[in-house]
């Protein structure tokens, strides 16, 4: 009995210990439209590699990635903020890209700012 | 300070308040759902004046079938090679391209079919059903509701979570046990200064039928709603009636956070859909509306210029011609997350505002079954298996097909960031993580599986999303913007309305904005 219990336990503390891997986070939530090289799509999804607003101020960058533009949703409900950092800084030093990290001090305290949105109903059509 | 019986009932109004307010605005034709039951009245006619229509979506057809019947001349300029945009039906040889995907081409059976895009038509969006009645469209009910459905949830916590429990248990539990405890508060004289003696008696009275509940001590001991251990049948068999959950039970497992799901205004019974499929709307345009000789099929808009007088707008067509078509006025149906891309030649107030919009990442995924175990099994007749898996929300049984050997039903329905994360998978893993959710509820899920048809609207060339949506800073700074001409250009659409992602607010647009068009041309 006290093994079973201990299972579980060690299960869901080993992820906490390893650092969130960005490539891959990349990957599953962002690559079908900005592609698996950051190559984007011409006229519907941003080409990150070589992205100018994407290398340039930390704070408007994490803001879309917490808040959406356009046609990307929102990841702030979907992920943590050292999974945001991660994906981010893996995309400002891939494919040429030579911006420094982002930390996740950054979007905590874009979160901590924020005016809360009010819970919109299942936007179901 | 002594509350009146008016000020408590609007203190609790207050809390459900935008529904009850909407409710009762729509009472007086204020609603913000299909506010209009029919089309403009185009007086003294076009005179063959010339209409560019861009987009043969129902926005589009609406406009190019009224604008036609008053005497415009008008022509529709279509990138894809069939009508109805968003209104599309997959079935037996259709065919979709996902940008940055595979192509995949549907194999369901002859007659079988996914709604991937639009695929219920609430009782209130008398617009849609207007062309529904006009062009003689067969309906059939569209459930989208069934007691008998499941719930499962994944997130809950206790012996309710992670297993399918009946919406019929569920609900009957959270109100009879929610009523109880309130029947037991009002006894205890908490709510003596709310209320007077008789409302405190009519109060118990309602709660004692809302909530099922029995005897002196207003207890819930269950009811013959949620359902029966043993049915009744016939002889000896008066049946054995189920026994309600432990209320701390229901209230772990989360089940209750979706009973609501179909309770808001755009959700409520009657509902239909076409027999068939959606496309059967955009059908009737094309055939019964004869719109279908005014589209120029697999042509794609490259500029669009006006110079006060006519608008010219450059395409190309499916052979690579180039061409450019003029007209008097133009109404451009594209939605706004490709119009933008578009070198569309619009002022710099409406290339601003056109950035307020957002679009939605959305995505389906229609499973064949080889026999409809749902219904055979589980006694489950359409509806929806509901969860708190966002990236599922819901199972949707189909409508169609009653008591068939087969079916299609709908495997997923989510949006925004789970949306784009189920996107990134290829068809096959989505179909296996379809499977995967919906054989925890059905044992037979993954075995009757055939075939599959997947959408992620966010990757689909010409719409780029499933629907736009407004932030309320976007909807008083850029919406209205967008709703004036551009001179001689008009946009029309589902987002240029407030029944955004409906085909009705299409339809409303495209009525709004023909209206205007006509109203200057005859005066010009």
């Amino acid at each position: 009995m006290r093994l079973s219990l201990l299972a579980p336990a060690l299960l869901l503390a080993a992820p906490a210990l390893a650092a969130p891997d960005g490539a891959s986070l990349f990957a599953n939530n962002c690559s079908a439209c900005h592609q698996a090289h950051g190559e984007g799509i011409e006229g519907a999804f941003p080409k990150l590699a070589g992205n100018a607003f994407v290398q340039g101020d930390p704070k408007a960058v994490a803001e879309t990635l917490l808040n959406g533009r356009g046609g990307m949703p929102s990841f702030k409900d979907q992920l943590k903020d050292d999974e945001l950092s991660a994906i981010i800084s893996t995309v400002r030093s891939s494919w040429g890209n030579t911006a420094p990290p982002i930390p996740p001090k950054t979007f905590t305290a874009i979160r901590n700012g924020a005016v809360p949105v009010p819970a919109k109903p299942t936007p179901g059509h | 300070m002594d509350m009146t019986r008016r000020s408590f009932l609007e203190g609790l109004g207050q809390i459900g308040g935008t529904s009850l307010l909407l409710a009762g605005m729509e009472a007086f034709g204020m609603g913000i759902a299909s506010a209009q039951t029919a089309p403009p009245p185009l007086q003294g006619g076009g005179k063959g004046k010339k209409v560019i229509i861009l987009g043969a979506g129902v926005a589009g057809l609406t406009s190019a079938y009224e604008l036609g019947r008053a005497g415009y001349d008008v022509t529709v300029i279509e990138a894809r090679s069939f009508a109805g945009g968003r209104s599309q039906t997959a079935r037996k040889g259709f065919q979709l391209t996902e940008l940055g995907g595979e192509t995949q081409t549907c194999q369901f059976d002859d007659g079988y079919y996914i709604n991937h895009g639009p695929w219920r038509i609430p009782f209130h969006h008398r617009s849609t059903l207007h062309y529904v009645k006009q062009f003689g469209i067969e309906v059939e009910l569209f459930n989208n509701d069934n007691d008998n459905s499941y719930i499962y949830t994944t997130q809950g916590k206790g012996p309710l979570a992670r297993k399918p429990l009946r919406k019929m248990e569920v609900a009957a539990d959270a109100r009879g046990n929610a009523a109880e405890i309130l029947a037991k508060v009002t006894q205890s004289g908490a709510l003596d200064k709310q209320f007077g003696a008789d409302d405190k008696a009519l109060f118990l009275e309602y709660l004692k039928t809302e909530g099922y509940l029995e005897g002196k001590d207003y207890a819930y001991r269950g009811t013959e709603g949620r359902g029966w251990i043993s049915k009744p049948g016939a002889g000896l068999h008066p049946g054995v009636p189920s026994k309600p959950y432990a209320f701390t039970d229901v209230l772990d497992s989360g089940a209750w956070r979706v009973l609501a799901s179909v309770s808001e205004w755009d959700q409520q019974r009657t509902m239909f859909q076409p027999k068939g499929g959606m496309y059967m709307i955009p059908t009737g345009f094309v055939t019964k509306g004869g719109v279908g000789d005014k589209i120029r099929f697999s042509t794609v808009v490259e500029k669009i210029r006006q110079n006060g007088r006519t608008v010219d707008v450059s395409v190309v067509d499916g052979t690579g011609q180039r061409s450019v078509v003029s007209g008097d006025y133009c109404i451009c149906t594209i939605p706004l997350s490709v119009l933008k891309s578009i070198d569309n030649g619009l002022s710099a107030p409406k290339q601003t505002a056109m950035n307020g919009a957002a679009y939605a990442p959305v995505g389906k995924i229609g499973l064949q079954m080889k026999r409809r175990f749902w219904e055979e099994n589980h006694w489950i007749y359409g509806g929806h298996i509901y969860t708190d898996d966002m990236d599922i929300v819901s199972v949707s049984l189909p409508s169609t097909g009653w008591l068939g050997p087969k079916g299609v039903l709908l495997g997923y329905y989510q949006f925004f960031a789970n949306a784009a994360k189920v996107s990134a998978l290829t068809h096959a893993q989505r179909t296996d993580f379809a499977l995967s959710f919906g054989e925890k509820v059905f044992p037979e899920y993954r075995d009757s599986f055939e075939t599959s048809f997947s959408v992620a609207w966010h990757r689909v060339k010409y719409n780029l999303g499933g629907w736009a949506m407004w932030s309320d800073e976007s909807r008083a700074r850029d919406y209205p913007v967008l709703l004036e001409p551009d001179d001689r250009i008009y946009l029309a659409g589902e987002h240029l309305s407030y029944i955004g992602g409906w085909q009705a607010g299409g339809i409303e647009s495209a009525w709004m904005q023909i209206a205007a068009l006509h109203k200057r041309a005859s005066v010009a």
